[in-house]
């Protein structure tokens, strides 16, 4: 819809304050991998000649672009035989031929081994962070998300859920700012720290205190000659901030309505 | 507009299929020009003899008979682009859907003129060689040359028939089979029954007999009244392609 090759029941997008399918050269301006289409018996060096072509860029972007995103040897090949991460770079390289400043990915690390999803997010992040451009992802895979975005956008059954930086995200998580403590000696530490009224609660081995930095707890726990285990704060991971988020809703039960779209910009 | 006929080009010949689909059409049109070479004169086959006009103008608008693979070829030009869903980049690249059917009409009109030239070529070299072996090979004379260039429009009308079903079927082998099972089983089939005989020079068989050499044939249109026919068979299956082409949405 973002594109324009849907019609939404309602609203707009707009790129810099342009409709997708107005935008004089959309090549230009936004470049996009929605799935990775092409023609099996072509090469991948002719597949983006084509769109070299069809949007007036000059023949060599198709050249300069696969080395991008090292395809470079394959580039003569039938695009039909490619490797799954070969076909995800393609379609990047097909985004990447206007040199466009908004980049619009979805599921770029779908069928990606693990070699190619290290290199999707370094290549990701050199796109957003070194050439200053925004790089737009869909994901379902939240703890990849995680370490390579800067501003998430949860959508959930077509509406907005939460919308901000990771760290906005987990300041208003459940049970943000608290710290993880375990010791065998729960009970002691639990009483040393409760003796200037700081907020502890008990689960077995474990104490979740509040209001106190880890430091804190440490030195106080040292004072008090206790063993420590574990101390950490607790921050939540999205998949985590994701359910919280969505629990107890009842349209997320329902399979196909439940399409969470974290979403990164620069 | 330019670019993106040019980005049509290259994706006609950055794959196989123009070179089997003319390459397929050169040995039918061979084979069909000896076969009818081969019985003409014969009593039984009602063929006129070689050196006729009758004979020659057959011979001459013997390459309509490819008219299929000149309609495969646009129906693969639209259809390829929905089977191997590159009508996501290719609408991406130029969201006004319109243009890009544009582009591919005016593209394969151009590319079906060139391969037409080839098949006509073919066609008049196998006819001029075999009928002269038989005594009179046909002179390239203006009636002659009229009856090629005509069977040659045919041939490009076909491919932008082509085009535009393409465009409203989506399905390559939907459309292949349906353009197959029309031209050889459903026209044939109103055109021979009586009854319905008197729709056939209304349709895109009748029409492309008209505009080409008639043989046996049943009441027909005048040749110009057949290429306008074909033609606007070929503008309005374009049309309604470009129409649901750019309302459709993209999955």
């Amino acid at each position: 819809m973002v594109l324009g090759l849907m019609k939404p029941d309602a609203g707009t997008a707009t790129f810099n304050g342009t409709p997708y399918a107005s935008l004089p050269q959309p090549l230009r301006t936004v470049g996009a991998v929605l799935e990775t289409a092409f023609h099996p018996a072509r090469s991948g060096r002719n597949h983006l000649r084509v769109y070299c072509r069809a949007a007036g860029l000059p023949l060599q972007r198709a050249d300069e672009v696969l080395v991008q995103v090292g395809l470079a040897d394959a580039g003569r090949r039938r695009a039909g035989g490619y490797s799954l991460g070969m076909r995800q770079r393609l379609g990047l390289a097909t985004a990447l031929l206007g040199d466009p400043s908004v980049l619009v990915l979805d599921e770029p690390a779908n069928g990606l081994d693990p070699e190619g999803i290290q290199w999707l997010r370094g290549f990701l992040r050199h796109l957003a962070h070194d050439q200053g451009r925004t790089v737009l992802v869909s994901s379902h895979l939240l703890s990849e998300v995680e370490q390579t975005v800067d501003r998430v956008v949860i959508v959930g059954a077509g509406h907005l859920v939460r919308e901000g930086s990771m760290a906005q995200l987990r300041a208003g998580a459940d049970g943000a700012g608290t710290v993880l403590v375990r010791s065998p000696q729960a009970d002691r530490l639990a009483e040393a720290l409760r003796a200037d009224g700081t907020g502890v609660t008990r689960d077995g081995d474990a104490l979740t205190v509040t209001g106190r930095t880890t430091a804190e707890i440490g030195s106080r726990a040292f004072a008090a000659g206790v063993e420590v285990h574990e101390l950490r704060s607790r921050t939540s991971g999205l998949e985590e901030i994701y359910f919280q988020l969505t629990a107890g809703r009842e349209q997320f039960s329902a399979p196909s309505a439940d399409v969470p779209s974290p979403e990164a910009t620069r | 507009m330019t670019h993106l006929i040019r980005a049509e080009w290259t994706k006609l010949f950055t794959t196989r299929v123009w070179l089997g689909l003319l390459l397929g059409a050169c040995v039918m049109v061979i084979g069909f020009a000896v076969l009818l070479t081969a019985f003409a004169g014969n009593p039984e086959s009602g063929i006129p003899a070689v050196g006729t006009p009758v004979y020659e103008e057959l011979a001459m608008a013997n390459a309509v008979n490819v008219n299929v693979l000149f309609l495969i070829l646009g129906i693969i030009g639209m259809t390829q682009e929905y089977r191997h869903r590159t009508a996501t980049p290719t609408f991406l690249t130029a969201p006004r859907r319109g243009r890009v059917v544009i582009a591919k009409l005016v593209a394969y009109a151009l590319a079906a003129t060139l391969f037409a030239l080839v098949v006509l070529a073919v066609n008049y070299a196998a006819v001029a060689v075999h009928a002269g072996v038989r005594g009179a090979a046909p002179a390239l004379d203006a009636d002659n040359l009229g009856t090629l260039g005509s069977s040659g429009l045919a041939l490009v009308i076909y491919a932008v028939i082509g085009v535009g079903l393409g465009a409203l079927l989506r399905n390559q082998v939907g459309a292949i089979v349906g353009g197959l099972v029309y031209l050889f089983v459903i026209e044939p089939i109103i055109r021979s029954i009586p009854a319905t005989s008197g729709a056939y020079k209304w349709m895109p068989g009748g029409a492309l007999e008209a505009l080409t050499a008639t043989f046996q044939g049943p009441d027909l249109l005048d040749a110009w009244q057949g290429g306008v026919l074909l033609l606007g068979y070929g503008l309005v299956a374009a049309v309604l392609g470009t129409f649901l082409a750019v309302r459709r949405d993209i999955v």
